[in-house]
Formats: C-alpha cells, sequence, structure tokens
C-alpha cells in the first residue's frame, strides 16, 4: 500500500465537476483509492464522487491518500498530478 | 453492462434541469430522461409521455421513476405504471439521487438499485454546519 498527502490548490476546491474528474479517473485503475480528511476524520473512496464530495474540501485543504492494489503505483501518481494541475482550473 | 433506467418527472422545468445539472457533473446521461408534466397538462397526455420516456431508457433491467414531491401529480401518474414489474418509484428527487444513477459501475436489480437510491437521497441531506462549522453548533448548543 502507498501512503501520501495531497492538497487541494484549486480556488472552487473539490468540487462536484473537479470530484467527477477525479473519480473518472480514479475508476480507470484496479487499485483501491481512499482519500482521507483527518481533521475532520472523514474518508472517501476515490471513485465514488458522492463519497468524494462528502469530504467537503475547500482550497488549503490537505488531504492523505492510501492506494492499494495492482496498479498502485500508476494510480498513486495519476491522483497527485491531478490536484498538483488543479483539475486543470489553475 | 445493463443499467436501470432513470426517468425523472415534475411540475414544470425541474425534472429537464436535474437532468442537465448532473450532465454537466459526469457526462451525458444516455440512460437517463426527463419528463416535465405542464401545470395544466391533462392526464392522459402526460401518461403518454412518461411511457414513451420509460421505454426510451429501458433496456431490459428495469427502469426507476424519480418523482419530485409524494402525493403530486408527476407520482400519481408515474403510480399507473408501477403495476409493471420492471418500474419503481422514488420520490423527493435530488441531484444525488440522479448522480447515484448515472453512476451505476455493477449490474444491480431494480430492488437494490432503488434501496441504494432511496437511502443515498436521504444521506445526501445534510446540515451544512455539521460537516464544515461544527464548532459553530457546539456554539449554538
Amino acid at each position: 500500500m502507498l501512503k501520501g498527502k495531497v492538497a487541494v490548490i484549486n480556488r472552487l476546491g473539490l468540487h462536484a465537476r473537479a470530484a467527477a474528474q477525479l473519480v473518472r479517473l480514479a475508476s480507470g485503475f484496479q487499485s483501491k483509492i481512499k482519500l482521507i480528511r483527518k481533521d475532520n476524520s472523514v474518508i472517501a473512496d476515490a471513485k465514488s464522487i458522492l463519497n468524494v464530495l462528502t469530504l467537503a474540501a475547500s482550497k488549503g485543504v490537505d488531504l492523505e491518500i492510501e492506494v492499494e492494489g495492482e496498479d498502485e503505483q500508476a494510480a498513486f501518481e495519476a491522483v497527485q498530478k491531478i490536484f498538483k494541475n488543479g483539475f486543470g482550473e489553475l | 453492462m445493463k443499467k436501470i433506467g432513470g426517468v425523472i418527472i415534475s411540475h414544470g422545468q425541474v425534472a429537464n434541469e436535474l437532468l442537465a445539472a448532473a450532465e454537466t457533473v459526469v457526462g451525458e446521461l444516455k440512460h437517463i430522461t426527463a419528463v416535465s408534466i405542464g401545470w395544466h397538462d391533462d392526464v392522459e397526455t402526460a401518461k403518454n409521455e412518461v411511457a414513451r420516456a420509460i421505454k426510451k431508457v429501458s433496456d431490459g433491467s428495469g427502469v426507476l421513476l424519480l418523482t419530485d414531491m409524494f402525493g403530486g401529480t408527476p407520482t400519481n401518474i408515474s403510480a399507473m405504471f408501477l403495476e409493471q414489474n420492471d418500474v419503481e418509484i422514488i420520490t423527493g428527487v435530488n441531484l444525488p439521487m440522479v448522480i447515484k444513477i448515472a453512476s451505476q459501475n455493477k449490474e444491480m436489480t431494480l430492488s437494490e438499485m432503488s434501496q441504494a437510491v432511496e437511502s443515498q437521497g436521504k444521506q445526501a441531506i445534510y446540515r451544512a454546519s455539521e460537516l464544515l462549522m461544527p464548532q459553530k453548533l457546539k456554539k449554538d448548543a
């Protein structure tokens, strides 16, 4: 299992369309991908948009990610990249 | 993969707009459609429209009718289709319920899907400050 941190840097935060982008990306991998918001202890499955939205992650929020499965390395890097790119909104 | 179809049915344009909002979020949705029932439409016309919509989104695995409010005309007209085995109704439609039907990633029976959509719709209602500002609620208490 791979663990790491990502930061929400786009102005609108993890809103519905950004969450949908993340879910589309995550669903392309076989691995289980979890997003964890420590400050309010919410854990979301990155393949469920309604789950991801409950993180209520606005700009500036840090999330932990946990990725486990055969393609975990590729999934881990892809998820980190989409956050770093601010969901194409920067 | 077979998908449960969805028909959103409301008074006025709410149904179309809910579908448009869901499509903006998750992309085009071929297995979901919307029916707006005009305030002055007669029952037969409305019933025919719902029948056409059910047919349009059905692939044989069942169709879920999402209506705006229990007791309203859209629900009452939908209820005329309940005798069909492959139709189920959930009232009080909200955007998370539409997104739930939109994002089917495994085959489910109509009854499983109905339960999932019902509970999703209820769970997705939050007093936002509980999630965003729990300290504010403590102050109130």
